[in-house]
């Protein structure tokens, strides 16, 4: 593979940046996670350049979240009530972002990466548990946990079906 | 289902591309240059300490107060200790020991290492004999403590190996014997000028049988001047070999006969080669005392048992017709299989090296046995020096050491000087560990900046 590094960023910028920000809910430090991604990436790219740079930056996105909101020591507080309801009103899709952003924060790093590579990325728990490094127990403990929250915190977002999984 | 959350999801990050990359570039550039000045500045650190310790020059490491001195125990020689040879030079030892403790042998067989301690500090260092070797016995500390005389060679070629601890050199003293398949020092002259070695020589062309040559070799020409004995082997051939103060007479024992021999005071000796001024048997309950066996007046001392025990003592001989002149006023050595007599400290105590016994040797020590099967390595299990002063009614330990070091040799001028000095035996790792991770620790620091340099020039520039 002769992508250069300037190439890759230029090209998957728009997709790193999307999952950035789904993973702090935040423009600032969504900036700051793929910048600590891409220059990790940029030591590391005459190793990686010839497999898949994408999987690694986001590897790198995900780790450094669960990291960073470790050191941040960020007390999880759980709200009773929902924080922001979509209400009957589906149609309002910026209520619903804002509902989805602020639920978003309510969860773990952890929790938050499984629903953003579960969901929005549409990996597979297995998939998503060699993404994280964990065991897939993990994964669909952290998934189950994530998805509860949400529905607690904005119950139009997730029908009480449950999910099924596709390993 | 999840339809509406994946559908929330892809809206919310409905966001425009972060414009990070040069900012990442920079990051990265900067975190690489100062992980690798972080690794650079320890790697030199860690080149940088031992190479100084150890590359202080040629000359003798910083001596200690007070002259020579006996240390009041000693240790076991370190993971990566310096060799006896290593810079900076030792200087002169005050005490050579050896036997089966850790750092004394190889990891599987034995190599016979010896420890060497400074004169009047303790700086440790090892010398690799390549076999077993008690010292005292078998390898020896020069009366000024500044040379050992180690048995070195092949035996097509045998030779006796001077190792010079203040210059670091290593002379070889072949054997003045033709056919000779072995040499060893026997016993130093008081001015180290000459060193009495035994040979052996095969008594028939087959080498079936085999006999015993104790010369005295000058070593400024590595000629035999003196033929001492000769004769078939047996045990106690030449050892040990006691010189008088004055250099002019040595005893020695052969078997169970004590013999004195003229070799110096006049160019051409009295006797010819070969022929001792006078001898004496002795009971197989005693023996020549060791190394300091000349007693100040002229008398000469011998180790005897006392009946079915354990305990020794000395007593003074005739040293022309062996007959007993009485006990010395010393303290007698209970609970060892021997004593071995080093020399005599100015305020007329004996100092001597007690042999405790190994419990599950076979042997029994308060019975009759060879005086070369009493300090024979697998049936000892320590060692101590004594001081055995008149009129007290026990020794006084002056030196110990780790069970398993079971021989020790102490140079005459630390005897004869009397001091005995707090020891502090070095610990961790020596000299030779640090020298070697100091020169790893270079290599890779070499490798780290050749591969960052070439990293750099081929790094993505865009």
């Amino acid at each position: 593979m002769s992508e250069t590094f300037h190439e890759f960023v230029a090209q998957r910028s728009p997709a790193l940046s999307r999952t950035a920000y789904l993973l702090t809910g935040d423009h600032q430090l969504a900036e700051d996670l793929l910048q600590s991604a891409l220059a990790r990436t940029y030591r590391h790219w005459r190793r990686i350049r010839g497999g898949d740079p994408e999987a690694y930056v986001r590897r790198v996105m995900y780790h450094q979240q669960v990291s960073w909101w470790r050191r941040r020591r960020v007390v999880e507080r759980l709200d009773p009530e929902p924080v922001e309801r979509g209400g009957g009103d589906h149609g309002d899709s910026t209520v619903l972002r804002l509902s989805l952003l602020a639920a978003l924060h309510r969860l773990t790093a952890r929790q938050r990466a499984v629903v953003v590579l579960r969901f929005y990325e549409d990996l597979t728990e297995a998939q998503v548990a060699e993404a994280l490094g964990c065991s897939l127990g993990t994964v669909k403990r952290h998934g189950h946990d994530a998805l509860r929250r949400l529905r607690e915190l904005v119950p139009d977002l997730v029908e009480a079906t449950p999910e099924r999984s596709i390993r | 289902m999840t339809v509406r959350l994946r559908e929330a999801l892809r809206e919310a990050a409905d966001v425009p591309a972060y414009q990070v990359h040069e900012r990442a570039v920079r990051t990265a550039r900067r975190t690489r240059q100062r992980m690798a000045a972080g690794v650079a500045a320890v790697l030199v650190l860690v080149a940088l300490v031992p190479l100084t310790v150890r590359g202080g020059g040629g000359g003798l490491a910083p001596a200690g107060s007070g002259g020579p001195a006996l240390p009041d125990r000693i240790g076991l020689p370190v993971f990566g200790a310096l060799h006896a040879t290593d810079r900076p030079r030792l200087g002169p030892a005050s005490v050579i020991f050896s036997g089966q403790a850790r750092g004394l042998t190889g990891l599987i067989d034995e190599n016979g290492t010896i420890g060497v301690v400074g004169a009047e500090a303790d700086r440790y260092r090892t010398y690799r004999v390549g076999h077993e070797a008690p010292v005292g016995e078998q390898v020896l500390l020069s009366p000024d403590g500044r040379r050992i005389a180690v048995p070195g060679g092949t035996s097509e070629h045998p030779q006796v190996d001077l190792v010079d601890l203040v210059d670091g050199r290593v002379r070889p003293l072949p054997s003045p014997v033709a056919r000779s398949v072995l040499m060893e020092p026997a016993g130093w002259a008081p001015d180290g000028k000459s060193l009495v070695v035994r040979d052996v020589v095969p008594a028939n062309p087959e080498g079936s049988a085999y006999r015993n040559v104790l010369s005295l070799v000058w070593l400024d020409t590595g000629r035999a001047v003196r033929g001492l004995a000769q004769g078939v082997q047996v045990p106690s051939f030449g050892a040990p070999v006691a010189f008088s103060p004055d250099g002019a007479r040595v005893a020695y024992q052969i078997g169970d006969e004590v013999r004195v021999s003229q070799v110096g005071g006049t160019a051409d000796p009295i006797v010819p080669d070969f022929q001792p001024l006078f001898s004496f048997r002795v009971s197989s309950d005693e023996g020549l005392a060791g190394k300091g066996a000349w007693l100040p007046d002229g008398g000469l001392a011998l180790v005897s048992r006392d009946p079915e025990s354990t305990r020794w003592r000395l007593r003074r001989v005739d040293p022309r017709t062996g007959k007993d002149l009485g006990r010395l006023e010393l303290p007698a050595v209970s609970g060892v299989t021997t004593i071995r007599l080093l020399g005599w400290r100015p305020d007329g105590s004996a100092l001597v090296v007690a042999y405790r016994p190994e419990p599950n040797a076979p042997a029994r020590f308060d019975q009759p046995l060879e005086l070369d099967q009493r300090t024979a390595y697998g049936h000892v299990r320590s060692v101590r020096v004594l001081a055995l002063a008149p009129g007290a009614a026990t020794p006084t330990t002056v030196l110990t050491a780790p069970e398993q070091v079971l021989a020790v040799d102490v140079a005459d001028d630390v005897v004869r000087s009397g001091r005995v000095r707090d020891a502090d035996p070095p610990w961790g790792v020596g000299g030779r560990f640090w020298w070697w991770a100091g020169l790893v620790a270079l290599l890779l620091l070499g490798y780290v900046g050749i591969r960052w340099a070439v990293r750099r020039a081929r790094a993505p520039r865009g």
